[in-house]
């Protein structure tokens, strides 16, 4: 830099640099998460011909009558229909092992037996079970539109999943409704939400309360009696949410999971009896489909892609054919999206257009030869479709309308497949059809051979389909290169704006004195070098799948290694020529302290994904009983207090200002006490109660009035003539400092679960315990500090039982509070639950610039009088505010590096994405916490200039 | 720092070792080293996956002895502290060193469990016998020399440069062996203490082979400095 950076300078290049990070962003996140639907457009007659005949839509279809319509496909499609009824019962959260067992193995006894009904279908072969692996994320929303439509819906689909929207692609339920069917829905409301106006009857639940477990159920269950009386509905969807909150509030092992599970088993026992069995009514048969969105992890969470998440279950119960072996019945592998087309095939309504999934073999068996075989022909022909939409047509070449059955096609003669992807794919599918083409001509002509032909075709389709599905889910995942590319120039180019604009403030702070020669070979000591390493190394980590799972390791190894240099450099200034002094001693037992506490925080949660059964304290605790866990939420809540009260009284002002401020606090604490002990252990009770939500408002309320009317009011009230400007402003941003973090920790006491009460109470104390590192004789540099502050507040997120997967965010606790479904504020709520320990060091940062001054203003009274505000400013809160944007922004631009070269990686959608979104969030946080920060300091500055200047007039008129 | 500056007087170095004298040291520490090693798997057949408490175990108990042996004989102030007060100081340096080992270790977040006991304590012996003992039989109780060595990082002498570089060597080894075992490799060596242990041996050799060169290196320079 040629020249030293003005403030306002240093400001626009930040912001401006923000600004393009988050233009960046935005571009790569839309550009790498894929949001839109291969084909638009729904499915009609023309799914039932050739994809190469003319295929626009029929003009007079649409105005088509829809019992018509529903005659006009049957008429097309020469599948015999079995069933006219069908009913799809939702088990949400249900994984399959609980029904199917897991290795082939039966399902362990306690679930066996609670499920005496289902088992016995199955065992008689009454019903066929399938193990239907989901694809990630395991979130309710996109597991239901994926098992509608047949689509693998966007990753993106998760951020949407608490903001539902009607569900616009082609789907099953748009087919039903257009071939008149009369739908009945119970359950979830998100179902409504997502088919808005399609249900004849409908009885939404919310899963808002997710620590009701029998509400939910009992209101689905309630109208069960009147639904199987009436005869008017084709299709009954019955959501059952009563298993997912078991699972949410006490995990697999949860004591309600038996009740429920016998609960579920009641229900298919009726429903089986009453709809399947009985065929009183004037009706054809009817199909009962067991289905579950999701599987669950031993927590009871979901959201990620661990064989327990995507484990979900898919059972049909009345199936005309026969399956006489138990072991048969439960050992059936499919995907979630095989639903789409086969309820389609079986129900008589053109696949849903961007299906990628394949018609679940046994489920056609009851069929004729030639009707199978016309199944899957229709399922290759959906398929082939969506192909050509994704291959250059030039690969189509030979194929022409109808030439199957002309026998015009070219290279006419079944040959092996090999060679490229697409044209693999190409070579299959001609096979099967030639096949098909092979097997009706010699059924026309009676000849012999018949048998062995129809099972070759079978085959060869069966090739195709699971070939071409495979191949058009993956293709789900195609990324526009340009816009990745642009997102990430752009923020490759923020990054280095970050970084440029840190060196040229590190020069300035640093060598202000000496001359630019001498600035090149400035010597890093080894925090500096230290720091720069743990980046280095944070990026190397990155780049592998498993150290991105078990990313707490680094943070807490690296956090502990930094104490312990810090540890080292202390015994390095140790003089012994002077004896043991008191400031010494008083260092070494801060960095004991966070030692110490960092120890506990690592042992707190065992988090990550490989080694989660190890022995954690919080596993402990919650063993030893919960009373061990009431003590220490009680004890944290009063530390909290005290610590609270002890800082504000630290800066020795007796103002009244401080002292309603402390009023405040003693007044939250006590009221988040009296809520903790009043509402929190009622584990699975509906924890609605007015008086608890009233509590909970009010706490909102003071905690936010105490934190906003700190940091405006305090500026204004501390008034001293003794001290220097430094000194005051010092003090005043060290008590706002305070206020912040301590209205935070109170907060964090009621949102987070009660174990975690433990690591905040320990985060408080490594916050306090680090300016006592920044005294005057210890040279460790400011940028370090606030570096190491950011890294701890890193280690701190994984201390709280936070990972890189979906898995870990506490849904559960998002709706303290709050009284009607709101997505903002709950997700507002989220977000602040799993970025509580970020935060909380970034808050910090305001009582970190007030100590510096406070320190500084000792030590140097008077070097800073002629500098101007802006001057002060640039110094004061340069680092504070770069030194988190330069770290977030190196590590969001290497991740986003690593992401694109990981795009094809096994693992890119179950690690590597949760971890982006992660990232993401972490840069949002860390831009509020930086925001919050800034603001605040140059307030604070400016009304002390204000009044001092008023101060100074005001004396000299007098 | 200030007290780095000043030249220590002669007297209170003891015996000095010249790099060739250094060089057998290191061979009958490896030595040893390696008889353990041939111990353990040929007297008890097992290894340090199999079981490494037992391992480390006879690891130090034999490398102790000789390690005592050879640097007391190099102990600071020879005349006031007889032969055997230093063996017997370096017993006490011993479990102060595995105290302190330990604490480090735990702290870096090894596991603290009833299972894991006796390997951290074994453990942190060896890491003594490396890296406190040969301090604790030359300097005994000084701790200006110690300050001055291991915190700021002014050894005098070859002896000096033989206790300090091999120690920090076998701590860094240790810091980058605990690396690989987040990783999800299902490997057994994975398991704490074992690779942390190959660090700190590797470290450890690492370290004596750089304090040998130093020591070359050293005696060269001021040869041509005094020519």
């Amino acid at each position: 830099m040629a020249t030293a950076m003005t403030c306002t300078r240093l400001t626009i290049f930040t912001v401006a640099g923000i600004f393009l990070q988050i233009i960046g962003l935005s571009i790569f996140v839309f550009g790498f998460f894929p949001v839109k639907p291969t084909l638009s457009g729904v499915s009609g007659s023309e799914s039932y011909r050739d994809p190469f005949c003319d295929s626009s839509p029929n003009s007079n279809e649409s105005e088509l009558h829809s019992e018509k319509l529903r005659l006009h496909y049957q008429e097309l499609s020469g599948i015999s229909l079995k069933y006219d009824r069908l009913v799809l019962m939702v088990i949400d959260g249900l994984p399959a092992e609980f029904v199917l067992g897991k290795d082939g193995q039966p399902p362990r006894d306690v679930w066996k037996e609670s499920m005496p009904y289902t088992q016995s279908l199955l065992a008689n072969g009454d019903a066929i079970g399938y193990h239907a692996k989901a694809a990630p994320p395991t979130v309710t929303m996109p597991r239901l539109k994926a098992m509608v439509s047949g689509a693998i819906g966007g990753f993106l689909d998760v951020a949407f999943n608490f903001n539902t929207q009607a569900f616009l692609e082609d789907n099953l339920l748009g087919q039903f409704f257009r071939i008149g069917w009369k739908m009945v829905m119970l359950g979830d409301e998100t179902w409504l939400k997502l088919f808005p106006g399609l249900f004849m009857r409908h009885d939404g639940v919310s899963s808002f309360f997710v620590k009701d477990t029998v509400q939910v159920d009992r209101n689905v269950s309630r109208h069960l009696p009147d639904q199987l009386n009436s005869d008017d509905w084709n299709f009954l969807i019955l959501h059952y949410l009563g298993l997912d909150h078991v699972g949410h509030t006490g995990g697999r092992n949860s004591p309600l999971m038996a009740g429920k599970l016998k609960e579920m088993d009641d229900i298919v026992r009726t429903m089986h009896l009453r709809a399947v069995m009985d065929r009183t009514h004037d009706q054809g048969q009817t199909l009962l489909v067991v289905v579950s969105d999701h599987g669950m992890t031993d927590n009871g969470n979901h959201g990620g892609s661990s064989y327990e998440e995507t484990d979900s279950l898919m059972l049909f119960i009345g199936l005309s054919s026969n399956f006489s072996d138990y072991g048969a019945a439960i050992n059936n592998v499919a995907f979630q999206v095989d639903l789409a087309p086969t309820l389609a095939l079986l129900f008589g309504v053109p696949i849903p257009k961007n299906n990628v999934g394949v018609v679940v073999p046994g489920t056609l068996s009851s069929l004729r030869d030639y009707e199978q075989l016309r199944a899957l022909e229709l399922n290759s022909w959906q398929l082939l479709r969506l192909m050509q939409a994704q291959i250059p047509s030039s690969l189509f070449e030979g194929f022409s309308c109808n030439c199957f059955v002309d026998g015009i096609c070219k290279g006419l003669d079944i040959s092996e497949c090999s060679g490229e992807k697409e044209k693999q794919l190409i070579c299959l599918f001609r096979n099967a059809a030639l096949l098909h083409h092979i097997w009706k001509s010699k059924k026309l002509t009676k000849s012999s051979g018949a048998v062995e032909d129809f099972s070759r075709a079978l085959d060869a389709y069966n090739a195709f389909l699971k070939t071409a599905s495979e191949w058009l889910a993956s293709k789900t995942t195609e990324k526009p290169v340009f816009l990745l590319g642009l997102g990430l120039s752009a923020m490759l180019l923020s990054c280095i704006v970050c970084a440029t604009l840190f060196l040229s403030l590190f020069k300035e702070v640093y060598h202000e004195p000496k001359d630019r020669v001498c600035s090149l070979s400035y010597r890093l000591n080894l925090e500096e070098v230290f720091i720069f390493a743990l980046l280095l190394i944070l990026v190397i980590s990155m780049g592998s799948s498993s150290m991105v799972e078990e990313e707490h390791y680094i943070w807490h190894f690296m956090v502990s290694t930094f104490h312990l240099l810090i540890l080292f450099k202390t015994a390095k200034l140790f003089d012994f020529s002077k004896g043991r002094n008191i400031l010494g001693d008083y260092k070494a037992v801060s960095i004991f302290l966070l030692l110490i506490s960092g120890r506990l925080l690592r042992g707190w949660h065992q988090g990550g994904v490989n080694w989660t059964y190890l022995p954690d304290i919080s596993k402990w605790l919650e063993q030893v009983g919960s009373g061990y866990v009431k003590w220490i939420q009680l004890i944290s809540n009063i530390i909290v207090i005290g610590l609270g009260l002890f800082t504000l009284s630290r800066t020795g002002s007796k103002k009244k200002s401080v002292c309603v401020l402390a009023l405040g606090f003693l007044t939250c604490g006590l009221l988040v006490l009296l809520h903790a002990g009043r509402y929190q252990d009622e584990m699975f009770e509906v924890s609605t109660e007015f008086g608890a939500t009233v509590i909970v408002k009010v706490i909102y309320f003071l905690l936010f009035i105490s934190a906003i009317g700190a940091a405006l009011v305090l500026p204004w009230s501390m008034l001293n003539k003794d001290k220097s400007f430094l000194a005051e402003a010092g003090d005043c941003l060290y008590l706002i400092g305070s206020a912040y973090i301590l209205c935070w920790c109170l907060l964090h006491l009621l949102l987070q679960q009660p174990i975690n009460s433990g690591p905040i109470i320990l985060l408080l104390i490594q916050i306090l315990a680090i300016p006592c590192l920044s005294s005057n004789d210890v040279q460790v540099n400011e940028w370090v500090e606030i570096g190491a502050l950011y890294y701890m507040g890193m280690a701190g997120h994984f201390a709280l039982g936070n990972s890189n997967t979906l898995a870990t965010i506490d849904v559960a606790a998002a709706f303290i509070g709050i009284s009607s479904h709101s997505t903002i504020l709950s997700g507002i709520l989220m977000f602040m639950i799993t970025y509580a320990s970020p935060m909380l060091f970034l808050l910090s940062l305001v009582m970190y610039v007030g100590a510096k001054l406070r320190n500084q203003s000792h030590s140097t009274i008077s070097t800073h009088r002629e500098t101007s505000l802006g001057q002060i400013l640039k110094l004061k809160l340069g680092f504070p505010c770069l030194v988190p944007l330069c770290i977030n922004s190196v590590l969001l631009t290497a991740y986003t590096v690593v992401l694109l070269l990981m795009r094809n990686h096994l693992f890119v959608w179950s690690v590597f994405s949760p971890k982006y979104l992660y990232v993401c969030a972490t840069t949002l946080c860390t831009y509020i916490g930086v925001c919050i920060v800034a603001v605040t300091v140059t307030y604070a500055f400016f009304v002390t200039t204000f009044r001092r200047s008023n101060r100074t007039t005001r004396h000299d008129n007098s | 720092m200030k007290e780095g500056k000043k030249k220590k007087p002669e007297t209170s170095i003891g015996e000095s070792i010249s790099a060739l004298g250094a060089f057998f040291v290191y061979l009958i520490t490896g030595l040893f080293l390696a008889v353990g090693f041939w111990v353990v798997r040929d007297k008890y057949s097992v290894d340090l996956i199999s079981d490494p408490s037992l391992t480390l175990r006879l690891l130090w108990m034999i490398e102790f002895p000789i390690v005592v042996i050879i640097f007391s004989l190099f102990r600071s102030n020879p005349k006031k502290c007889s032969y055997f007060r230093a063996v017997g100081r370096s017993i006490v340096g011993l479990i102060s060193g595995a105290i302190i080992n330990a604490l480090g270790a735990v702290s870096l977040g090894a596991p603290v469990g009833m299972q894991s006991l006796p390997k951290t304590v074994h453990w942190s012996f060896l890491m003594s016998v490396f890296t406190v003992v040969p301090a604790t039989a030359v300097f005994g109780a000084s701790w200006t020399n110690w300050h001055r060595v291991f915190a700021s990082l002014k050894p005098t002498g070859n002896i000096e440069y033989m206790i300090l570089i091999p120690a920090y060597g076998a701590i860094i080894g240790g810091w980058f062996g605990a690396w690989p075992m987040p990783l999800d490799w299902e490997r057994p060596w994975q398991e704490w203490p074992i690779c942390v242990c190959y660090g700190a041996i590797g470290g450890y050799i690492v370290g004596q082979l750089v304090s040998l060169s130093l020591m070359i290196f050293l005696r060269k320079h001021k040869n041509l400095k005094l020519a």
